[in-house]
């Protein structure tokens, strides 16, 4: 394997390597969103009890809502990727209508993305001190209002890494999306070594190049991060002086 | 009148007995402190009016209501306001919003209205100059101060406190319990658990010693402190006194 090899190539196929790229990121970035938004739907849902007034009707809907919820995620978590992709996008594809291939990648990502979100906004959260929910419902605000204005706000600034990160899977996960042929970088990859039959340096640029994106994505991941704490934190408040705080606790009540 | 009534309430966590069989009422304008060891049931006493934890048995009354059949729970809420040990200020808003998020939402009060009714709480604790501030930077005493004005901004009419002065550095307890001492003046209604026994022979109308979830002893701070008449009611003040 030569360098100047790696370099020819790149220039050579640089624009079906630029193609690669861009779908790579569409499929990423709109399936981490959407993703989010499942996971915000999914987690949300799951982390919320219902009221103590609550008749039996919501009860059982909402036991057979958590029942749905944790199938869905250990199905999705369970399985690879890879797997869930083909096996949807011929079911779909033989049993209900021919749909775009991208349309069923962004699916697939979303809907796989959706499963650990959910998990992620779930802990997110619970790790909010209750003393904010309590403190929220002490003044009359009711659940939902709690949940959108005090905790959800939080959770997602504690999970924002976590966050984070399921976006940079996603960049390098997206390559199993291949197997359905749509034109993301390890397809683009593929062609290309097909074509010079140089594997070695292809799959060297295609490795520089996914790395080059995941170092960008976790830099500006950085720096929102340090953007959003640095206005505010989210720990539980406590006094400054730690030793006051631990006399505090224990003559603490029930 | 009673604007609190508490009737025979017993109240247990699995097998654990927390509340057996008390009772007691809060006249209007009264200022009643809890007072008694720890794991007396105290704070679970005050979070039973709140409604944060049910009762298994007995009647409260409030301002007229059973609470035990009250549908609207926030509606009710918002008349009865509660301060934390722990302080809970809302840590993703500043001390403005803090006071003004439950006053719009709740209240369906404006922007404006809320907004002068905040700062109005807020020069009343003397945290006016905080206002942009946010929870993280403020410290245990401003924060507590900062959280009375927020109840304080739902013009409730009993005010609960628990343990408000429990958490603090002790040189920021007096800037608490100043304030506290202002709104029992005002005539505000409000049972304090505490355990700062000057403020309660200062200001209570009414003390009451709890131990292993009774009212052991109940009086005014002159009988309950200069001539307590249990046994267990003696000790714990020895105690606590001495310290």
């Amino acid at each position: 394997m030569s360098l100047s090899k790696c370099l020819e190539i790149l220039l050579k196929y640089s624009s079906s390597f630029l193609l690669g790229v861009r779908t790579t990121l569409i499929v990423s970035i709109t399936g981490t969103i959407i993703g989010f938004l499942i996971g915000l739907c999914v987690g949300g849902f799951r982390a919320v009890r219902p009221d103590k007034t609550a008749d039996n009707t919501v009860r059982f809907i909402k036991h057979i809502s958590d029942i749905l919820a944790k199938i869905y995620i250990e199905v999705f978590r369970g399985t690879p990727m890879m797997v869930q992709a083909v096996f949807i996008y011929y079911l779909i594809y033989t049993n209900v209508f021919k749909w775009d291939k991208m349309f069923a990648a962004i699916f697939i990502i979303s809907i796989n993305t959706g499963a650990y979100m959910s998990e992620i906004v779930r802990s997110g959260i619970q790790a909010v001190d209750a003393g904010q929910t309590e403190a929220a419902r002490s003044l009359g605000l009711s659940s939902s209002q709690t949940m959108r204005f005090i905790v959800l706000p939080q959770a997602i600034r504690n999970a924002f890494p976590a966050i984070g990160n399921e976006l940079i899977v996603n960049i390098k996960d997206s390559s199993v999306l291949m197997i359905i042929s749509i034109t993301e970088l390890m397809f683009q990859s593929n062609s290309i070594a097909g074509t010079t039959y140089r594997f070695s340096e292809t799959y060297f640029v295609t490795a520089m190049i996914y790395l080059l994106l995941t170092s960008i994505t976790s830099l500006v991941l950085h720096l929102i991060e340090k953007r959003l704490n640095n206005t505010r934190t989210s720990f539980p408040q406590s006094d400054t002086n730690f030793y006051s705080m631990s006399i505090a606790s224990k003559g603490e009540d029930r | 009148m009673n604007v609190i009534q508490v009737e025979n309430v017993k109240k247990s966590f699995d097998n654990n007995i927390v509340l057996s069989d008390i009772s007691f009422s809060v006249g209007k304008g009264d200022v009643v402190c809890l007072i008694g060891p720890s794991g007396s049931g105290k704070s679970t006493m005050l979070r039973c009016i709140n409604l944060l934890e049910d009762i298994d048995e007995g009647k409260i009354t409030v301002l007229g209501h059973d609470i035990g059949t009250i549908k609207d729970i926030n509606s009710y809420r918002k008349d009865v306001g509660m301060v934390f040990q722990q302080f809970n200020l809302f840590s993703n808003m500043n001390v403005l919003d803090n006071c003004m998020l439950a006053q719009t939402k709740v209240l369906r009060r404006n922007r404006q209205q809320a907004e002068e009714k905040a700062r109005e709480m807020l020069r009343k604790v003397g945290m006016l100059d905080f206002i942009h501030a946010y929870p993280s930077t403020l410290s245990g005493g401003q924060k507590q101060r900062v959280a009375i004005a927020r109840s304080l901004c739902m013009d409730p009419q009993i005010l609960l406190f628990d343990e408000p002065t429990s958490a603090l550095d002790p040189e920021m307890v007096s800037e608490v319990l100043n304030v506290m001492k202002d709104l029992a003046r005002d005539d505000m209604t409000m049972i304090v658990v505490t355990h700062e026994m000057g403020f309660a022979r200062e200001v209570a109308d009414k003390v009451l010693f709890m131990d292993d979830g009774v009212i052991v002893e109940e009086g005014t701070p002159s009988e309950m402190f200069n001539n307590p008449r249990n046994e267990r009611t003696r000790q714990f003040l020895s105690r606590i006194i001495r310290q």
